[in-house]
């Protein structure tokens, strides 16, 4: 089971960092000065939000079976036999396009939250363009963190879906165990906890983020409150 | 082909565009009614509200897939019937929990109004509440359903004739240049499905009284 618990986090991770930093450049694109970039970007957006991630895995999966294993391709992939190797990197790249999409939106959000005044603030105190960046990035990362998280949530529920082709992963290995021994009850339970486990791990941990970025700010706040001077009069 | 992929395999229909809508409309409105039950009462009645949020907190845990694996594999229900229950579970989870944090936030002013127009409880509920609710949590709820309408495809894993099991049965007793179009007309018809969703939604969004206007 421990192998399919790695296999399934393995596809969680990198197929959710391509996703988060697809998402990204999409939405730098679909808010940028160039109209063709911006047309593309959102095109981009539309159709990856507009097409279930099951299809898009299923288009991938039913191309790359033809293909037969490639030496140079790396095979990171735990318990998945290394002949599904194109597979399960064509399913690694249609989960990281599922949600591509839905990342970029995220992102836009959370920028547009910002608001006009403080991204002017930020060009007027003259920062270096990744500086800048960087200081907006932070600004924006309190509201885009909590549908992040749910958003990768939702990417790990997703990576299921290779269970629909010979890659490794912790559906696949309910699937084949509770139709090996009939013991259903016994494989649902104890991969459906994994599941909750695991999601509940990105909550918390996404949570400590999101609590962490937030402390500097709230300290900041009393800081500014223990030395602001007292008003005429007051004790 | 298009046939097939808009009302089924001929021995799978309905099937195809159409089971995919029958299930998800089916799913999201049996959801939205439990929904407003779920909601009225973790409002209602806070202490009664944990023991429910729990084993919701618990189901939005679980993958979709698995639900309804466990649904056709444990129980007796028919594969459409355990694949409907298991998106309308799905949905009242995520439905459920954004119709309570909307209901939750019914502004003080609203109910004071009722009470100063004589108002009875059901009639507060009726005439102020669930339109006030229903109305702001418009965009969160267009956003799960569109998410639902595509997660549909999960019903896949069960071999229901829906438009992604369609798809991947065409596609993969079919030559080279005809999965490319299967495929494509599939992701077509998803896409067309979705952009006129997201328009209707934007419509009854438009005919809709703003939330200012419910303010007397």
């Amino acid at each position: 089971m421990l192998a399919y618990v790695a296999a399934t986090c393995v596809l969680w991770a990198l197929s959710g960092v391509l996703a988060v930093s697809t998402g990204f450049a999409l939405a730098a694109g679909a808010g940028g000065t160039s109209r063709a970039w911006r047309w593309l970007s959102n095109g981009g957006i539309t159709l990856t939000r507009g097409l279930p991630t099951s299809l898009l895995v299923v288009a991938a999966g039913v191309i790359s079976i033809r293909i037969p294993p490639q030496s140079w391709l790396p095979d990171p992939f735990p318990a998945t036999p290394s002949a599904s190797g194109p597979v399960a990197w064509a399913v690694l790249l249609a989960l990281a396009l599922g949600s591509a999409g839905h990342f970029a939106v995220i992102f836009q959000t959370a920028y547009t939250a910002l608001g006009r005044a403080r991204v002017e603030q930020s060009i007027v105190l003259g920062a270096p363009p990744l500086r800048r960046l960087s200081l907006l990035s932070r600004e924006a990362a309190t509201a885009a963190i909590p549908p992040t998280a749910a958003r990768l949530v939702h990417h790990l529920h997703n990576t299921a879906f290779a269970a629909l082709f010979p890659v490794a992963d912790l559906f696949g290995w309910i699937e084949n165990g509770a139709n090996e021994t009939f013991n259903i009850t016994r494989f649902v339970v104890a991969g459906g906890a994994v599941y909750v486990a695991l999601s509940g791990l990105i909550w918390a941990g996404f949570k400590a983020i999101e609590l962490r970025l937030r402390l500097p700010r709230a300290n900041a706040k009393a800081r500014g409150r223990r030395l602001a001077p007292a008003p005429d009069g007051a004790p | 082909m298009i046939t097939d992929l808009l009302i089924g395999l001929p021995a799978q229909r309905p099937g195809g565009v159409a089971l995919t809508l029958i299930i998800a409309i089916g799913s999201a409105a049996g959801a939205l009614l439990l929904g407003v039950v779920y909601a009225a009462i973790c409002v209602g009645a806070p202490r009664l509200s944990l023991t429910l949020q729990a084993p919701m907190a618990l189901l939005r845990g679980v993958p979709l897939l698995l639900l309804i694996f466990a649904l056709a594999q444990l129980t007796s229900l028919p594969l459409v019937m355990a694949g409907y229950v298991a998106l309308l579970l799905y949905s009242l989870c995520h439905v459920g929990e954004t119709l309570r944090g909307y209901l939750a936030s019914y502004p003080p002013g609203l109910r004071d109004q009722s009470r100063v127009l004589g108002f009875g409880w059901a009639r507060e509920w009726v005439t102020l509440r669930l339109p006030w609710t229903l109305r702001s949590s418009l965009d969160a709820l267009a956003t799960h359903w569109i998410s639902l309408l595509k997660d549909s495809g999960a019903l896949a894993v069960l071999g229901l004739g829906e438009l992604t099991t369609v798809a991947s049965t065409l596609s993969q007793n079919a030559d080279v240049r005809d999965w490319e179009l299967i495929i494509g007309l599939a992701g077509l018809f998803y896409l067309s499905v979705t952009i006129i969703l997201i328009q209707s939604l934007k419509f009854l969004r438009r005919r809709l009284p703003p939330q200012e206007a419910m303010v007397i």
